[in-house]
């Protein structure tokens, strides 16, 4: 488990002090996917940053499992990073080493095998990550994804208990970043690792975390398992993030409620409801004209969920009776 | 040089260039891997305790900086005649012209070597760290491999120097081509000389700078 407690730091910016954090809690449990969002300047870097101690927050508190990281000499930390990985936006290959040399690094690093150990070892990570085809080329001659595949080989090279992700898919194509996060939902499962990571995409977050923390200004401003916030975000930061994956958002618009006339429904569906005709069962019992007006089906980390916006006219019910009928059926009903 | 006699050089003493050809390059050579041997780490102490950096320690970088710049900003012939006399015993001939070789050569090579090792990616030595490599690792691991290419260049540019600096110590009766030129060239006015020796020492740097970017070439990253 990764405790941080109150970790501030600042900077001083042309002669102004500057809050990168302010106060950021977070605790987050062992195997489960962390993502830390944010616009840029939001403190994620900074952030990420200070759960290894490559940056020494002003006050506050970082744990991982016993370790109290904040209260260890240069190096303490240098034998405990060993076993914290990290993966970086740019990769930070050697360009000087092989494929296969690059994965080795860490390993000599720690130099706790010998030579033959640490070729088995390589072999294993570069079978993990799909690349033992080409453990004899250099960094320069990999594609984007392949090069990330490296670092994370890398990462995982001295079996960490921690895995940090700095912007690990941001400078990847999208099918790539599909693929790298395949890979590293599969590694959370196999290993039962921990992953923690900075992202501005909402998709990666959707796809890839269990938890969801929202920065904004050096503020953790939401937080909690990334179904609730995704499908009810609290904070407007997190709402306008949201805005560019699709998903329905907030209040219908003043002049659009005057046009339809009708009171309008939002309705989410998560999990087996999401695929199940509830709309027109429901419909049926109470006696609903249906205006349909906008509606989206996806998955959330192979959750299915499902959003509708609808106009509706009631002649059995009332409609501020709906919202216990659906809920009965499993599905949040808000009357907007 | 229109005028110039091509038949005088069957006049030139050849085995008095050999020999001076010689002592050329026996100067060259001892004092070029004298240099690297102290400008190397000289440029790696710079390096790690510039302002911000891995080890940074401003008061001792800005002492060792601007010790360099007054080393670089003398004519090193000229003031380190009697340095030599007091290290070496001699100010003339080969050995002695070493010594104020490498003096003169290291600072201009530990600034070449600093501002190589300043263009390694600060990500990859970020990621160093974060797999908790201490500093002799990062040196020796991470920026001298890293930064390999750029090393060589720095030390061709430095050997083409020395080469200029050898020929410069003739005038102080280092030994040598410039010596050479110096005594025969200038003082008996035999041109012929001059002419030959001059054409040595471009070939010389000639042949310094291509074996350079050759080594350059073989050790890049892609």
């Amino acid at each position: 488990m990764i405790q941080v407690r109150d970790l501030t730091k600042h900077y001083s910016h042309h002669g102004r002090r500057v809050a990168a954090l302010e106060l950021v809690s977070l605790q987050i449990d062992e195997g489960t996917i962390f993502g830390i969002i944010g616009r840029s300047g939001a403190g994620k870097s900074t952030l990420i940053r200070c759960l290894n101690l490559l940056e020494r927050p002003d006050s506050g508190e970082v744990r991982i499992g016993d370790d109290a990281l904040t209260a260890y000499s240069e190096r303490q930390l240098q034998q405990r990073r060993q076993r914290i990985g990290m993966v970086f936006q740019h990769f930070n290959l050697l360009r000087s080493r092989t494929v296969a040399a690059n994965v080795r690094f860490p390993l000599e690093l720690a130099g706790e095998l010998d030579a033959a150990q640490m070729d088995a070892r390589v072999d294993e990570l570069l079978a993990l990550v799909g690349l033992q085809d080409h453990q004899h080329k250099r960094p320069a001659q990999l594609s984007g994804g392949q090069k990330q595949r490296v670092g994370i080989a890398r990462a995982l090279a001295n079996r960490p208990d921690v895995l940090l992700c700095d912007e690990a898919t941001s400078a990847l194509d999208p099918e790539t970043t599909d693929s790298i996060l395949a890979l590293l939902a599969d590694i959370n499962r196999q290993l039962r690792l921990t992953i923690v990571l900075i992202t501005h995409d909402m998709r990666v977050i959707r796809q890839l975390c269990d938890e969801v923390a929202v920065l904004d200004h050096g503020r953790v401003v939401e937080q909690g398992r990334v179904i609730d916030v995704l499908l009810q975000p609290q904070h407007a930061v997190t709402q306008s993030l949201l805005a560019e994956t699709g998903l329905v958002q907030g209040a219908l618009q003043g002049q659009w409620r005057e046009r339809i006339g009708t009171p309008v429904l939002k309705l989410t569906f998560v999990g087996e409801p999401a695929l199940q005709p509830v709309l027109d069962k429901v419909g049926r019992e109470a006696g609903l004209r249906v205006n349909l007006l906008a509606g989206t089906l996806s998955e959330i980390k192979a959750t299915p969920f499902g959003q509708l916006l609808a106009g509706v006219v009631a002649s059995d019910v009332a409609v501020s009776a709906l919202p216990d009928i659906f809920a009965r059926e499993g599905v949040r009903c808000e009357v907007l | 040089m229109t005028d110039f006699d091509w038949n005088l050089l069957l006049s030139v003493d050849w085995p008095e260039i050999g020999a001076a050809t010689l002592d050329t390059l026996t100067m060259l050579g001892v004092s070029l891997l004298a240099t690297v041997a102290l400008g190397l780490p000289l440029g790696v102490l710079l390096y790690v305790t510039a302002p911000g950096q891995l080890r940074a320690r401003p008061r001792l970088y800005a002492v060792l900086s601007f010790l360099v710049n007054v080393l670089r900003s003398l004519p090193f012939v000229i003031v380190l005649i009697p340095l030599t006399l007091l290290l070496v015993g001699t100010s003339i001939g080969v050995a002695g012209a070493i010594v104020p070789l490498v003096v003169g050569a290291v600072p201009f090579f530990g600034r070449l070597v600093e501002n190589v090792l300043r263009e390694v990616d600060r990500g990859v030595i970020e990621a160093s760290q974060a797999m908790g490599a201490r500093l002799p690792q990062i040196v020796f691991k991470v920026l001298l491999p890293e930064a390999l290419p750029g090393l060589i260049g720095a030390a061709t540019v430095t050997g083409v120097a020395l080469v200029g600096y050898t020929a410069m110590s003739g005038v102080i009766g280092g030994g040598g081509l410039g010596d050479l030129a110096v005594r025969y060239g200038y003082q008996r006015f035999q041109t012929e000389v001059m002419v030959v020796t001059v054409a040595l020492l471009l070939v010389l740097v000639q042949l310094l700078q291509s074996a350079g970017d050759r080594l350059v070439r073989r050790c890049r990253f892609d």
